[in-house]
């Protein structure tokens, strides 16, 4: 055993990479770089750092990536370093766990069982039937400690073995590989999935999700199927802070309506493995104008903000500048009338309620705001995360990997009989690797039982 | 004066203190009866503090609200408190050592007195914003704290640890402390299971903003330190492993390591700003 483990040392290489104090340095140096990410503002432009810190140090923050410092090289080194000492720690201390395991610990002799942590030994009087005696000792023992297994003529004896819990080696396995498994899941992620965003008013439809990257610009990614929103609700508690963000959604998959749900933030959609989740939402207001020429024909415009419309008959154009939902208490637009080349026209605020006159060359139009409303655009995240599965895969390994190194341990209880001369001797033995305090209490209570038996003469 | 739920809460404070006190006392007198009379009054005093929590859980129901008292600074402090003494009475009991309770119940009456009496905290029950309706809010607080207060509690077993000094100095007060060896173990038990509840935390916040926001991780402030955090705990947890670094070094990492967990818990929402900015009102 110590040959070999020299032997598997030697190589200077592995032994860098297998050491648990490489392990500690590499917690330790992550646990302060990840302080920077925390306390320098993440993901500014450039510029940005060069006013704030200073030459000198936008120097330092540009080179190391301190702008993103989570997907810095060098962190991303340092995450990888980890990976590496993980894999090379668990292989190495594999051979070991595995003969740990394998271990038979009915291969003990009776000063073996003495060298225990817990023990306790009997020497009973003359008069009592050892036969009987050792196989009402035996039903208590596995009474209480699960059914033994037994080995005959040790030092003259039988030793008897519950052997409970080997298999929590393991625990420490699972919780190393699952970091791992984690690692994967958000590698294939990263790589395989994507997020963007969507604005959507209510009772249009997009095809595709749009992304910035960190220069701004920006592009479209397909969805593959259409989405429209029906119709977004907001609502307030009465002390202002908001109770409710809903947005009804339908998806359409080649020209057929196939989903219909309303999401809420903490109830997303999910379609063909891509989510839309509610984020944020604006009001964006509908008007609607009516437009009465000199001739005494009329038209009605139906517009949102910043929008246009057109009365191609009298060559007219009508786009909102500004709108503001509350002058005198009524809402009032500022809106262009003129040609739709944009040459000769006319701003002009119109107050619901209020008509007014516009003279453009030889007609002149009445126009007046009929109503204004206000419309909601929803804000959507989208994203797409193959990997996410994998990582709630690790996520569950590495808790049960916790549960097992923390309730779990390796509890052994021998009993040894055998005679010694007229009288029979007990010896009782115990080990465990963790929660002694525990074991130590059922090692009494198994204690206390065989103390009965003894004493019942 | 209507008995509201934050009033009786802010009463535990002073049965915490008495409690405090008590097992202080205790230490160094080494009265069995004045052991047990710290048991009574923390076991008052968890009580009340259980009463207390059902009470504003009733009253946000009264309110219209209707949610678990977990949504706030205030809210969160006073299950820290709970929690935190939960996990001493707990190893109270497993342990049948009083003495450690002097090291256990100041953690919740100081969190107690800072949820009652701090002007920064603000105790009225609010209703939830639609990011916080979620059923992994209770899941995620609850786990949280019960690692933060099995923190708290390896903390104080670190201070009494090396209050114990390197075993040579004997006297009358460090005699009654557990046994160096007891304290080693016991604070490497407490942290395991703070551990376990600090992955889970993290792991339903995850699960929790990725449905909320469609990313489990997205390196805030507050996700960033208790990654922190873990890092500390994971290096105390592989400290033993290496040659002369048991005990004192570990003891060193448990108080830092709970020094990392009020920093993520209130530094970040004083200090740092991100996405959860409603622990801090």
């Amino acid at each position: 055993m110590k040959t070999k483990r020299v032997h598997s040392e030697s190589n200077i290489v592995v032994r860098f990479f297998s050491s648990v104090k490489l392990a500690i340095f590499l917690f330790i140096i992550l646990a302060l770089t990840s302080i920077i990410g925390t306390v320098l503002p993440q993901g500014e432009s450039l510029q940005f750092y060069l006013e704030k810190y200073g030459p000198f140090y936008f120097k330092i923050i540009r080179t190391l990536h301190l702008y993103d410092t989570y997907h810095a090289w060098w962190y991303l080194a340092l995450m990888g370093l980890f990976s590496v000492n993980l894999i090379v720690c668990t292989i190495k201390r594999l051979p070991y766990t595995l003969r740990l395991f394998r271990r038979n610990y009915l291969e003990m002799g009776r000063n073996d069982l003495l060298r225990r942590p817990f023990k306790a030994q009997w020497e009973t009087a003359q008069k009592t039937n050892p036969v009987d005696l050792q196989s009402r000792l035996v039903k208590t023992f596995s009474g209480l400690a699960g059914k033994p297994e037994a080995r005959e003529n040790v030092d003259g004896g039988k030793l008897y073995l519950s052997d409970r819990g080997k298999w929590s080696y393991w625990g420490v396995y699972l919780i190393h590989v699952s970091v791992l498994v984690i690692f994967a899941g958000a590698i294939l992620g990263s790589f395989t999935g994507f997020k963007g965003r969507i604005m959507l008013l209510e009772g249009e439809s997009t095809d595709h999700a749009v992304q910035m990257d960190s220069h701004g610009n920006i592009k479209k990614i397909p969805l593959g199927f259409a989405l429209r929103c029906d119709k977004f609700e907001v609502d307030f508690y009465p002390t202002g802070a908001p109770k409710l963000f809903k947005s009804d959604l339908a998806i359409i998959d080649k020209g057929k309506e196939v989903v219909k749900k309303s999401i809420l933030v903490n109830s997303p959609l999910t379609y063909k493995g891509i989510t839309f989740y509610q984020s944020s939402y604006q009001s964006v207001p509908d008007l609607k104008i009516r437009i009465v020429s000199s001739d005494g024909k009329q038209k009605v415009l139906d517009l949102s903000a910043f929008d246009k419309g057109l009365w191609p008959e009298k060559k007219l154009m009508v786009g909102i500048i500004k709108y503001l939902p509350n002058v005198h208490g009524a809402p009032a637009a500022r809106v262009y009338v003129g040609d739709p080349s944009g040459s000769n026209g006319d701003a002009v605020w119109l107050l619901e309620g209020h008509d007014r006159e516009v003279s453009l060359g030889d007609n002149s139009f009445r126009l007046s705001l009929v109503s204004a409303k206000e419309k909601y655009m929803t804000g959507l995240q989208v994203k797409k995360d193959p990997g996410v599965w994998i990582v709630w895969l690790g996520c569950t390994m590495m808790v049960i990997g916790f549960a097992i190194v923390f309730w779990v341990g390796h509890r052994r209880l021998w009993l040894w009989m055998g005679k010694d001369g007229e009288k029979l001797h007990v010896i009782l033995a115990g080990q465990t690797n963790k929660n002694k305090v525990s074991f130590e209490r059922e090692f009494e209570r198994v204690k206390e039982a065989i103390d009965k038996q003894i004493g019942e003469k | 004066m209507h008995l509201s739920s934050s009033y009786i809460l802010s009463l535990t404070t002073f049965v915490y203190l008495g409690a405090t006190a008590i097992y202080l006392l205790y230490w160094i007198f080494r009265l069995e009866k004045v052991g047990i009379l710290g048991t009574v009054v923390t076991v008052a005093g968890f009580v009340m503090q259980t009463a207390g929590i059902a009470l504003r859980w009733r009253e946000s129901y009264l309110m219209g609200y209707g949610h678990a008292p977990l949504s706030n600074l205030y809210e969160s402090l006073v299950f820290f408190s709970w929690v935190t003494v939960l996990v001493y009475l707990v190893v109270e009991f497993k342990t049948k050592n009083r003495v450690i309770g002097a090291f256990a119940t100041p953690f919740a009456c100081l969190a107690m007195a800072y949820a009652s009496f701090s002007p920064n905290v603000q105790d009225a029950i609010q209703p939830l914003i639609p990011a916080l309706q979620s059923n992994w809010l209770l899941a995620h607080v609850i786990t949280c704290f019960l690692g933060y207060a099995s923190f708290a509690v390896a903390c104080g077993f670190g201070i009494m640890y090396l209050i114990r000094g390197d075993g040579r100095g004997s006297s009358y007060l460090l005699d009654a402390l557990p046994s160096r060896r007891t304290l080693d173990e016991l604070m490497h038990q407490t942290i395991i299971f703070g551990f376990l509840w600090l992955t889970v935390g993290i792991i339903t916040g995850a699960v929790w903003a990725n449905q909320a926001w469609g990313t489990y991780w997205s390196w805030d402030p507050k996700e960033t330190w208790s990654l922190i955090t873990w890092f500390v705990y994971a290096t105390a947890l592989h400290a033993r492993f290496v040659r002369g670094w048991a005990g004192k070094k570990i003891a060193y990492l448990s108080i830092i390591g709970f020094v990392s967990v009020i920093f993520t818990y209130f530094g970040v929402n004083f200090l740092l700003s991100g996405l959860h900015s409603y622990g801090s009102s």
